[in-house]
């Protein structure tokens, strides 16, 4: 349990943002995630809030934050469709929470460690998202590794470029 | 406890949010009659609250982002014409070259207007009412083929109004907003339409599965079912009009739950993939085009002109009838009337001839017992007998 909790290293490595980027960049991501698959059909492997999620959840080392924030962004993304509110309310609930933690113990400068965070993290999602459809509520969902596996390397690829870009955005004590 | 709770508020906050959206999913899910779960059909006040949220937060931008976009589409073809034109203008005169623009910019208006033109084409012939929307966004999420149109409730749409285009069926309108709406499209697991096979006439559901392919669902194994066939809508959902096509089957899989039964794999008419432009069929109350109805209208008039032809004959047969002599006598009352006469007639009397008259023949005298009349059937009256013959008298009568 002390894995997950976090308190050593975030006070002097926290990172701030001016509260503009805390609201565009989720309501971006957002919009993005809802207009994009339109552009590229079938080849939208990626999840937009899922990569703010993590960013946000390394940067600030706040589990809490990071919990509140995947949630949230996660709420949204079910309020889009015509499932049921908090399926991913609650994988992003988790990968928030497990980023922040992670992110007070190990170096998230490092692209590669972002790379594979970012991967892990998306699949860890993908695998919450399909236990609660199919498991906690019993309903009917096909899906494939292959697809998720190309959603969590998209999601990857995406943060290795979006992240250098987002760390314009943090102010310094 | 308050230490308890500083120093685990990271799990705490975890937990409640976990345990409050588990709640929440708990509230959305119910079990149907067969056993199955199934999130609620329409939404609860507070999850319709939600979804509203993040509507007006996303269908904004999208908005925005879709105007723009095309916005910036025709300025960037704008410039490549223009620099297309300035090259060509080296080269050629400039008559040429401005006709030349024409050209391209007619082009230009005839490739954007086609699209439309056939969509109001074929708003214009349907038979129901429909109305014309852009589709400006989508879920976002691959396992939710759903998108959004810039038409809502203000606008007069309504949930579960078919949304199609000239080529098939796309979907229909699964939550309306405001001024947006969202679309279930055809190819949804979640999706489901009453089809009919073409040529087999064989029904079943249309829905999606994990590839995004719609596919007939609950249809027993037949052989005649064959790639290609075509696909409609059966009209029995009370959603999707009768009749519309919903595609053509690509391929015929067995069913991997049940044996006996098999998946049509439909490719459908529409490109779902590539929606710009949709209709949504917003009345089912037939609605002809004018010349049906001029042909209707003509159709009505012959009809009352043959009737008319009819009543002038009944008239004048009726006139002729007065005037011709016939078994109405003026002379008696109505009762009396030999037409209304029903007793039966009164049958002509008759005496049979016999063809070989003997002593027993009625008539016949004791001295020709056996002769026969036949050899003097010269004269018929001779064979008469003589009670038969009118104004003699009746002759002795031998009882047997």
């Amino acid at each position: 349990m002390s894995a997950l909790t976090a308190n050593t290293r975030r006070a002097v490595e926290v990172r701030r943002y001016p509260v503009l980027v805390y609201a565009l960049v989720p309501l971006v991501a957002l919009v993005l995630q809802a207009w994009l698959p339109r552009v590229l059909g079938n080849y939208a492997w990626f999840d937009l809030p899922l990569v703010v999620t993590v960013y946000f959840a390394l940067g600030r080392r706040n589990p809490i934050e990071g919990t509140l924030m995947g949630g949230a962004l996660g709420i949204f993304e079910d309020a889009l469709t015509q499932h049921a509110i908090g399926i991913n309310g609650i994988a992003k609930t988790v990968v928030g929470f497990l980023a922040a933690s992670v992110g007070v113990r190990i170096d998230v400068e490092n692209h590669t460690i972002r790379l594979m965070l970012t991967f892990l993290l998306s699949l860890l999602s993908s695998a919450v998202y399909v236990f609660i459809f199919r498991i906690l509520l019993g309903l009917a969902l096909e899906w494939s590794w292959i697809g998720e596996l190309s959603k969590a390397l998209g999601n990857a690829v995406i943060a290795l470029l979006v992240f250098p870009l987002l760390d314009r955005f943090k102010t310094t004590d | 406890m308050e230490t308890f709770f500083a120093r685990y508020r990271n799990l705490v906050v975890l937990l409640a949010m976990l345990v409050a959206q588990i709640i929440g999913l708990a509230m959305q899910v119910h079990r149907t009659e067969g056993g199955r779960m199934s999130v609620d059909r329409r939404d609860g006040s507070g999850v319709r609250l939600i979804r509203l949220w993040a509507n007006g937060l996303v269908s904004p931008p999208e908005r925005l982002i879709h105007s723009t976009s095309l916005g910036v589409a025709s300025l960037w073809q704008n410039y490549l014409d223009l620099r297309h034109v300035r090259q060509q203008n080296q080269d050629l005169e400039k008559t040429v070259d401005r006709l030349r623009l024409e050209q391209a910019a007619l082009l230009e208006d005839a490739r954007q207007g086609q699209r439309l033109q056939g969509l109001v084409n074929f708003q214009q012939k349907y038979i129901y009412k429909t109305m014309p929307a852009q589709v400006i966004g989508s879920s976002g999420s691959m396992q939710s083929r759903v998108f959004y149109l810039d038409k809502g409730s203000d606008e007069g749409l309504r949930r579960d109004m078919a949304v199609i285009t000239p080529d098939g069926i796309v979907g229909k309108v699964r939550e309306v907003f405001a001024h947006s709406a969202q679309v279930l499209l055809i190819n949804d697991q979640t999706s489901g339409a009453g089809v009919i096979l073409e040529t087999t006439r064989t029904r079943g559901i249309l829905r999606g599965n994990a590839a995004g392919q719609p596919q007939v669902v609950g249809i027993m194994a037949d052989n005649r079912i064959k790639p290609g066939e075509r696909v409609l809508t059966a009209g029995g959902d009370e959603v999707f009009p009768r009749g519309l096509p919903v595609g053509v089957v690509e391929k015929v899989v067995q069913d991997p739950e049940r044996d006996s039964f098999i998946q049509a794999i439909v490719k459908p008419a529409a490109h779902l993939d590539r929606l710009d432009e949709v209709l949504v069929i917003i009345s089912t109350e037939p609605r002809f085009p004018p010349d049906q109805q001029q042909d209707m209208a003509t159709s009505e008039t012959l009809k009352g002109a043959e009737a008319e032809a009819e009543n002038a004959q009944k008239k004048a047969s009726e006139i002729m009838a007065e005037r011709l002599p016939g078994l109405i006598d003026p002379n008696l009352p109505a009762n009396q009337q030999p037409l209304n006469d029903s007793t039966p007639p009164i049958p002509v009397a008759h005496t049979p001839q016999p063809l070989h008259p003997d002593r027993f023949t009625p008539g016949a005298t004791q001295d020709h017992p056996t002769e026969p009349q036949t050899g003097q059937a010269g004269d018929a009256g001779q064979g008469v007998p003589a009670a038969a013959k009118p104004g003699t008298e009746a002759p002795q009568r031998r009882q047997p």
